[in-house]
């Protein structure tokens, strides 16, 4: 039956299923959206001056801030990665400039801006960077290109670390925020619905069809009339504004930014498992692969040697995301391709008799 | 005024020339066939008027206005849609997604809701609105091929390039698709087409340009060219030739 929309987003063609899903996603955005509003009245400095119970506290807040922080970086992944096809595997350097570029911002020494403008301008730096190292690398395709913006990355990080204006090993200190954990749970939840609802208007623009199209055959795209140089190095540009975004909050948020926490490679490998486990190229996926996988690590997080255990099961994760569900969680569990439980629920029905 | 013209365009691969001083012109309306043994250039041409290769020399200009050295998407925007011999389906979308982005891009540049119903034009055209719903990977060669002319089509041309568009097909499907390439050309759209099949050739063609070795070697309405003694040689070697030649002296 004809799709009767007149347009729609490209890869996710919901049924029933796929219905049933998004409604489960949206009541458990709805939820989210509710603990954040309500976790003011349930903070232990709060709830004591109050005299209310404690419902969330200070370290869970922490973890819904850094589920925020990679929802936010999984999505921008989503956009060169998922939309466009061109596996981007240096983001982190985007990540790094954003966070270094805040903290430079709000250094009393330095620009001494408010924090608020700090983290608005702060993209600015990653957004140049993208364009300026995206039109040679985005000539690149497949692996080459994962393995340019790779080195990228590592280059990057490696020359932040050796300048003196940006503290070299020592790294930077924005000053600290008293009591700022809700703040900074406030900025990252609205950092990463920013990345959603980028990619939202992305899917239905444009720009996302020409995305896709670049997908799917770049030199068909290119003789359709899409700029598929533009395109490209736009989505890359926008994806570095994103994550660079959730760099400025969070070098305000943990008031120290080094090499090591800016350019971190577990960062960089966490942000595209997390898309490809939740579905790389949907608008849900990256959330949904963002908030699993966080809770996962944090699970098995400051447990001795189970936390190295964990960095090895993530990379076996990803083989075997990428082997056996290859189009991610969202579509195995709500799509119809050929991958997905509902296309198998269907074909058992109708060859049984 | 020609609505293409080609003057001495010239195009190597290392040492290999591939294109060798080609030029001719494409009157608006007309359609202009484009034939010549495996290995002439047909393709490489089209790839030269579609800016998918830059030239190495000559020009080409299109609705009076010089568009070698443009890029593809520039070109496509200026109203050239083109095929492509092994088909480029995106293979991700439906048959009606397929349609709406070329809708979307070239020259028809459409926001998403006014390209979906153009695609939707599009697909009656061609008649595949049967199937636009269908995701791409289900159709068969003949609807893939149907797919790319009209994914072309939708970019709202004034002149299409196909780049054998007929090969592959049985007897059935190549009549249905001279059907849809001479709708498509009663809709306004000049078309250059390469094909092997003479049947297509005859039946469609005003004129025809022969390439050989990368050089022209004859042009003029299809049965003049078939005639053509350099054209038989080329086709099918010096021998055939001389041996039409007695039978026809």
């Amino acid at each position: 039956m004809p799709d009767s929309q007149p347009s729609g987003s490209f890869s996710t063609r919901p049924d029933a299923g796929g219905r049933r899903l998004r409604r489960v996603l949206l009541a458990v955005f709805a939820l989210a959206v509710l603990l954040v509003l309500i976790a003011p009245l349930s903070t232990s400095d709060q709830a004591d001056a109050l005299g209310l119970p404690v419902l969330v506290d200070k370290s869970q807040i922490r973890i819904l801030t850094t589920i925020a922080m990679f929802v936010v970086m999984a999505t921008a992944w989503n956009l060169v990665g998922g939309l466009t096809g061109y596996g981007a595997f240096g983001n982190v350097a985007f990540f790094g400039l954003g966070a270094y570029a805040c903290a430079v911002l709000v250094d009393p020494h330095k620009f001494h801006l408010p924090m608020l403008a700090g983290i608005a301008l702060a993209p600015l730096v990653p957004i140049a960077f993208a364009v300026f190292v995206g039109l040679p690398l985005l000539r690149l395709r497949s692996h080459y290109f994962s393995i340019a913006t790779l080195g990228t990355a590592v280059a990057v990080g490696e020359v932040v670390k050796n300048v003196e204006y940006l503290g070299g090993a020592n790294g930077l200190f924005p000053p600290i925020v008293r009591r700022g954990d809700l703040l900074f749970l406030y900025l990252m939840v609205a950092a990463a619905a920013i990345a959603v609802g980028s990619v939202y208007l992305v899917l239905r623009s444009r720009f996302g069809y020409g995305l896709i199209a670049i997908r799917e055959n770049e030199d068909a795209a290119a003789v359709l009339g899409v700029n598929t140089t533009l395109y490209k190095v736009a989505a890359f540009a926008l994806a570095a504004g994103l994550t660079g975004l959730a760099g400025a909050v969070f070098a305000v948020w943990n008031s120290f930014i080094n090499q090591e926490l800016g350019f971190s490679l577990d960062f960089n490998i966490q942000m595209i498992l997390m898309a490809v486990v939740g579905g790389a190229g949907t608008l849900f996926g990256p959330v949904l692969g963002a908030i699993l996988l966080e809770l996962l690590l944090q699970a098995l997080a400051g447990q001795g040697t189970v936390a190295v255990y964990a960095q090895i099961g993530l990379g076996l994760l990803l083989a075997v995301t990428v082997i056996f569900v290859p189009r991610g969680l969202v579509d195995f569990f709500g799509g119809s391709s050929r991958l997905s439980l509902g296309y198998l629920r269907r074909t058992l029905r109708e060859t049984s008799v | 005024m020609a609505l293409l013209s080609l003057a001495h365009v010239n195009k190597r691969f290392g040492g290999v020339s591939a294109l060798t001083d080609v030029g001719f012109q494409v009157e608006q309306g007309e359609i202009l066939g484009l034939i010549g043994p495996n290995g002439a250039g047909k393709t490489t041409l089209l790839n030269c008027i579609s800016g998918v290769f830059p030239l190495d020399g000559g020009s080409i200009h299109f609705a009076g206005q010089r568009i070698s050295g443009l890029p593809p998407h520039r070109i496509a925007r200026l109203g050239i849609g083109r095929t492509f011999q092994v088909v480029k389906p995106f293979l991700s979308m439906t048959v009606r997604e397929n349609a709406a982005v070329g809708a979307l891009f070239g020259a028809s540049n459409l926001q998403p809701r006014q390209a979906f119903q153009a695609a939707d034009d599009v697909l009656e055209l061609v008649g595949m609105a049967a199937k636009s719903g269908n995701p791409v990977g289900s159709l068969t060669i003949p609807d893939r091929k149907r797919l790319e002319v009209a994914r072309a089509l939708a970019t709202k041309p004034r002149l299409l390039l196909l780049d054998e568009v007929m090969a592959g097909l049985n007897a059935v499907e190549v009549d249905e698709a001279l059907d849809m390439v001479r709708t498509v050309h009663q809709s306004g759209v000049t078309i250059v087409l390469i094909e092997h099949v003479m049947k297509v050739v005859v039946g469609l063609c005003q004129r025809v340009v022969v390439l050989n070795f990368g050089q022209p070697l004859a042009a003029g309405t299809p049965e003049e060219v078939l005639r053509d003694e350099r054209v038989i040689e080329a086709y099918l070697g010096e021998k055939y030739a001389a041996r039409v030649r007695r039978a026809g002296g």
